[in-house]
């Protein structure tokens, strides 16, 4: 439509376009699209029909109705940090964009809870309430950027979530559009329990194919009255996984708890922000007990007992904020890191049980060795959730997917453990034929099914989650890191 | 079909000695069934489904019979499919603190368990020595200490579920995190074994406290706005409850001999923190309260006592009475004005009513006992109050006779179509107890 400078004989982009209000409500032209033919997950793109940035559930709603009228596929994308493709638009989809969807609605302190719309970022629902002392727990790396409805589409975790659960566990009430255009309320006023099958628990972590979610009411949390960070460096890897069970062994349950390989503290001590870990060890801890005051001196001295059990070489408690910060930002930004030391890396998502780590680790290094791919692991050692991040350059013939079936191999590793092939980061597009690692036809058929009732036509986001034999798929040819974390 | 013909074919698929024919005994509570099957594998209860599934026969699950009472418009279906055989630990791996079980195992066993190995399960659900662990999950039961840890749909990390055809699937993994497809077993938890029968529960464990208290927090003049603005104060500071619950006079007499409305206040830590958490309480401790710490053994005993208060479906009531209970939901702190509300209704209505309800998850258990009028009319006063909060109300026990009469679960919500299309999906014959849940699903 000529009133907001239309250029295009694809009817349907100026229909679209009719039903966003303001400037800035359509983008189509390729050079445009272009920043949206993928998400943190850059081995594929395709390029989407168009990207609407709609206000409001309205909408919302008129968008996803037409897109079901006639029969265009969708899919909605929040700040594209994804990392296994959720937001890839693999059939040309209509992108929903929901960042201008970004405010915080209310905040209700003597109830903790608040309510978002998809497109505001995580961390600043903290930042928001943290002069009263409250936060929001779900604390993906990617946190700064991240919005609240990507990580409700793909149940996103983060360190701290050993103590504190994943996004499912904060999640009490969605306000959803529907693939055919029809809003629902779940969890009203976020009271639990409502009756009826749980399909808060089932639209969490769905990845964006059930709905598209309008409005999150989220339980916030009183910051804990203290806070102790301990730092341990280990020579021997099978001592820093013996010490993990050891902590867990002894009934204490870290905020967080998380290692990191040699391969990863060369990576993350040449990057932005070095700490200065010490280069010839195998492998550190970071761990972080939280609670009442009086009850934390009790267990950082049994953190520390369990460390020197175990041969530790140094363990240090941070001393100040500042200094755990540092600690934290060396972890948080430590895939990103891997720039720092490779043109090029990928990142996997296996989970474990923990007890399985020695032996899981040493399969990984198995696989390195066979795919002549160095691999660095940063992980939640807590929960068993690995992250072993592959290394290789994309200018090299045939390296990409060597590194694809490097990383394959390492959820193979974990599945055969007895574990899963994604703790945090989803299936989407990368890990959609690992699912038939863990789930046999039938159990995939039973998820499909659950699709069929929600999203019959499958126009919302197609092709992801599940394995879809036969499809093909541009492979990226020129190296570029991912920028995500 | 007559009852001999069902006994008769039933016989071809599954083993005669865990079988047996019931009289049409019409159980006050209903959801029985003409043939009662004792399956000890998951294999046989596989068998079973096919036959039910193949045939149109409707199926009823039972597992310690604790929560009979709690949905269902049939007196007795086809085959009653008991999992009281079904039972036993299947893995538990210590140092990864989960452990798998099968469903028809009493609550109460896998706690003794796991206290040799100072873990736990973190809920506490009603009659723990009969619930079965596969019951709990299926109705989502809950108890104060959800506050801190969680209720089923948290402590569930797999499952295996025997579908109506017969086939397995498995929900979720053993590991503690996972996001691999959909989160399937969100989907059970809570259905009312109207999708599938639970054969396998895989849940994840925590560490047993190394110390605990209960504080009991009495306000002795029953001033709501003092409760209410304590209550607040409480839960903006930085303690660590795992239980803030408002228990009614009525209950509060039964449970410490004290007829007041009575706050208990559980902290479950290593033992600085726990005092150091009871001194902070008696720093803010409002005037005209009373209270009384219950440490260690005398806590637990309160709890064992108190998850006891509510009838058990799988003993009969000889009171005479009609016995009911109501699970409402409402915002964390309107909990005060429904467990206000139900302690008035005793006097309109002629009742005893024991109420109880969590300051900071917004979830209420009223038990209404007297005339079968009466508490009807009592649950609706207390339907209609809580649809005002924007709450719902579930009732969770009432004779079968009555149920025909009052909507157990409330109204349809507008979303029910969902609800319907995965049933269909699921269980297309609608075989698996039928009429149970919400909606006559």
């Amino acid at each position: 439509m000529s009133l907001k400078g239309i250029r295009t004989n694809d009817k349907h982009i100026k229909n679209l376009a009719n039903i966003v209000e303001g400037n800035r409500s359509i983008l189509y032209k390729k050079e445009d699209l272009l920043a949206y033919d993928c998400d943190g997950f850059t081995i594929y793109r395709h390029l989407p029909r168009a990207v609407v940035f709609p206000n409001n559930t309205e909408e919302v709603a008129k968008i996803v109705k037409y897109c079901h009228e006639h029969d265009l596929p969708f899919l909605a994308r929040g700040a594209g940090t994804g990392l296994s493709g959720g937001a890839i638009p693999l059939n040309g989809e209509v992108i929903i964009s929901l960042v201008k969807m970004k405010r915080l609605i209310s905040v209700d302190f003597e109830n903790r809870r608040a309510v978002v719309e998809p497109g505001f970022v995580n961390l600043k629902l903290t930042n928001s309430i943290s002069d009263k002392g409250y936060y929001y727990a779900p604390d993906p790396s990617s946190q700064y950027c991240c919005t609240i409805g990507g990580n409700v589409g793909e149940n996103a975790g983060g360190a701290h979530c050993l103590k504190y659960g994943v996004t499912t566990n904060h999640i009490l009430g969605l306000e959803v559009v529907l693939p055919n255009g029809e809003v629902i309320e779940i969890g009203k006023d976020g009271i639990p329990d409502a009756p009826g099958y749980d399909l808060l628990g089932l639209l969490t972590g769905s990845e964006g194919t059930l709905g598209i979610v309008t409005k999150i009411t989220v339980r916030i949390l009183k910051n804990p009255e203290a806070k102790q960070t301990v730092l341990a460096y280990f020579d021997n890897v099978a001592d820093g996984s013996q010490a993990v069970s050891d902590i867990i062994s002894a009934g204490i349950v870290p905020a967080a708890l998380e290692m990191m390989d040699q391969i990863a503290i060369e990576a993350v001590e040449a990057a932005a922000f070095p700490v200065g870990h010490p280069k010839d060890i195998e492998a550190l801890l970071l761990i972080e007990v939280d609670g009442i005051s009086a009850g934390i001196d009790e267990q950082i001295h049994q953190i520390l007992e369990v460390c020197k059990r175990n041969h530790v070489r140094e363990v240090k408690v941070a001393q100040s904020e500042e200094e755990r910060a540092r600690w934290w930002a060396n972890r948080k930004t430590g895939f990103g890191a891997m720039g720092a030391i490779s043109p090029d890396y990928l990142v996997q998502d296996g989970v474990i049980p923990r007890s399985k780590l020695p032996e899981v680790l040493n399969r990984i290094h198995e696989i390195s060795r066979e795919y002549g791919l160095r691999i660095a692991n940063i992980f939640h050692a807590g929960d068993g959730n690995l992250h072993p991040l592959v290394l290789f350059d994309a200018r090299k013939p045939g390296e990409t997917e060597k590194a694809l079936k490097a990383g394959s191999a390492c959820l193979q590793a974990c599945a055969d453990a007895g574990g899963s092939i994604t703790g945090e980061h989803g299936v989407g597009i990368e890990k959609r034929e690992e699912m038939r690692f863990i789930f046999s036809d039938e159990e995939i058929a039973a998820q499909t099914d659950i699709r069929e009732v929600f999203n019959p036509k499958n126009l919302l986001n197609a092709g992801k989650l599940f394995p879809t034999p036969g499809r093909c798929l541009e492979v990226k040819k020129e190296g570029k890191s991912v920028t995500a974390s | 079909m007559l009852q001999g013909e069902l006994y008769t074919e039933l016989k071809d698929v599954f083993p005669e000695s865990q079988m047996e024919v019931k009289e049409n005994e019409g159980h006050p509570l209903g959801n029985g069934g003409k043939v009662a099957v004792y399956p000890k594998t998951e294999n046989e209860i596989s068998h079973i489904l096919q036959y039910a599934n193949k045939n149109g026969k409707t199926v009823s699950i039972v597992g310690g019979g604790t929560k009979r009472g709690f949905g269902g418009l049939i007196d007795s279906a086809d085959i009653l499919l008991s999992l009281a055989n079904l039972k036993g630990i299947v893995e538990h791996t210590v140092g990864d603190m989960t452990l798998t079980v099968k469903a028809g195992t009493p609550f109460q066993e896998l706690q003794q368990y796991l206290e040799e190995h100072n873990q736990k399960i973190s809920l506490d659900p009603a009659w723990p020595d009969y619930a079965t662990i596969g019951g709990i999950i299926a109705a989502n039961e809950s108890g104060p200490k959800r506050l801190a840890y969680g209720s089923a749909r948290d402590a569930v990390i797999g499952l295996r579920v025997v579908y109506p055809n017969g086939k397995v699937i498995r929900t979720g993994g053993k590991v503690v995190k996972n996001v691999a497809g959909y989160d399937m077993n969100k989907l059970f938890v809570g259905s009312m074994g109207t999708l599938g029968v639970l054969t396998e529960i895989t849940l994840k464990l925590r560490p047993l406290p190394k110390y605990e208290s209960n504080v009991l927090l009495s306000f002795t003049e029953g001033d709501f706005a003092e409760m209410r603005s304590f209550a607040a104060a409480f839960l903006d500071s930085q303690m660590e409850p795992v239980s803030l619950e408002l228990i009614s006079p009525s209950l509060a007499e039964k449970l410490t001999g004290e007829k007041f409305y009575t706050l208990a206040i559980s902290f479950e830590d290593n033992e600085s923190s726990v005092h150091y958490q009871e001194s902070f309480l008696k720093s803010i401790q409002p005037p005209k309260t009373k209270m009384t710490i219950l440490a260690q053994e005398k806590a637990r005993k309160f709890w064992q006592s108190f998850y006891t208060i509510s009838p058990n479906g799988r003993v009969s009531n000889q009171t005479g009475e009609t016995e009911a209970v109501l699970k409402i939901g409402v915002v964390n702190l309107d909990v005060l004005k429904v467990i206000r509300e139900s302690h008035l209704l005793q006097d309109t209505h002629n009742l005893l009513i024991e109420a109880h309800g969590g300051l900071g998850h917004g979830l209420c258990q009223i038990v209404l006992r007297g005339g079968s009028e009466n508490v009807i009319s009592a649950i609706q006063h207390l339907r209609n109050f809580v649809k005002q909060l924007n709450g719902y109300a579930v009732i969770k026990h009432l004779p079968f006779i009555l149920r025909q009469k009052i909507e157990v679960w409330g109204e349809n919500p507008p979303y029910f179509f969902l609800f319907k299309g995965i049933k269909t999906k699921i269980d297309p014959n609608n075989i698996l107890n039928p009429k149970r849940f919400v909606g006559g699903i």
